[in-house]
């Protein structure tokens, strides 16, 4: 018995289409018990991931944790790390700040000068201690 | 009798799911099994995968079976399920399925012949059939995997075109069209 099927295929296209689906091999059947128990067993171990899950997730450290991680993020991009400063242009920044301390160059030269005669005078102790 | 029927009939059992009854679904897997791994089988020509994504599909519907509206009929929704889990795992594994589908044809160019009964009285009738239907089931394999979805789902399953496209979410033209290139791709694969 032929059923009418509004598709626009004649007899003839129907009949190749079941032809070529029907030239397939038959596939391997698979025994259907323990194709049933397989089936079973995944979804029970899909069932007791997903308790597992939830149950984790209703502890109190990760409702903190995810908190924490959310907060963090919220502060990221609102308040998004400064770049790190170019230490080169500070460093040139420092110096151009300190150009006046060339003007008193003198001062530090004698500074050095100082301390040279701090040693000087030092000297006799260090002279004494060795005896 | 009419209330037995309506009692098992598959809407029903799938509401009966959305109410976690595994006898419930027992019951439909029984029911579905031997379709769910043909479909499965005549899309990814792998007896495993088609094991292991033919249940994915019913552990789909275990856990959606409260999103089942019912205003299709189960048997459309859970194609849909299957098909679109099917198309998934080719689509995860492209670029190996294709390289082993290679190997695959290569073998069932010669398993297919090689598996015909012994030669009867005209040996090379029945050697020129094996190949005709070697060719055939190759073409379609060739198609594009949703030109042969609706190939199988119209010649295997016997779905009508509006359920076909109910299934792969398309028009309905969409599908004509597909079933009218499958026509013309065996044809040119049976031209002498």
């Amino acid at each position: 018995m032929t059923v009418e099927r509004p598709d626009d295929l004649t007899a003839a296209e129907r009949e190749l289409l079941e032809r070529a689906v029907g030239a397939s091999p038959p596939p391997p059947e698979p025994r259907w018990g323990e194709y049933r128990a397989q089936l079973r067993s995944r979804l029970e171990a899909r069932g007791s991931m997903g308790t597992r899950l939830r149950r984790w997730w209703a502890r109190p450290a990760p409702i903190a944790l995810s908190l924490g991680l959310a907060t963090a993020l919220l502060l990221f991009t609102l308040h998004p790390v400064e770049r790190r400063p170019d230490f080169a242009s500070l460093d040139e920044a420092m110096l151009g700040a300190r150009l006046d301390l060339l003007e008193n160059y003198h001062v530090v030269e004698r500074l050095d000068l100082l301390e040279n005669f701090e040693v000087i005078r030092r000297l006799d102790d260090v002279a004494s201690r060795e005896g | 009798m009419t209330d037995d029927r309506e009692a098992t009939s598959d809407e029903t059992l799938c509401r009966r799911i959305a109410a976690r009854d595994d006898a419930a679904f027992d019951l439909l897997v029984a029911r579905y099994q031997a379709r769910a791994y043909r479909l499965a089988w005549s899309l990814l020509r792998n007896a495993e995968d088609a094991r292991d994504v033919s249940q994915d599909a019913f552990i789909r519907v275990w856990e959606a079976a409260e999103r089942f509206r019912g205003d299709a009929r189960f048997s459309t929704w859970f194609y849909r399920i299957l098909v679109n889990t099917c198309l998934d795992h080719k689509r995860r594994g492209r670029w190996w399925t294709l390289r082993v589908a290679r190997d695959t044809d290569r073998e069932s160019d010669e398993s297919l012949v090689e598996r015909q009964p012994a030669p009867g009285p005209d040996p090379g009738d029945q050697a020129s059939e094996a190949q005709t239907m070697t060719r055939l089931w190759n073409a379609v394999h060739r198609l594009s995997a949703q030109q042969r979805a609706a190939v199988i789902l119209y010649a295997q399953e016997h779905l009508s075109t509006a359920e076909i496209a109910d299934v792969l979410k398309v028009a309905e033209p969409t599908v004509r069209v597909h079933l009218h290139r499958a026509v013309a791709a065996l044809r040119k694969e049976l031209a002498p």
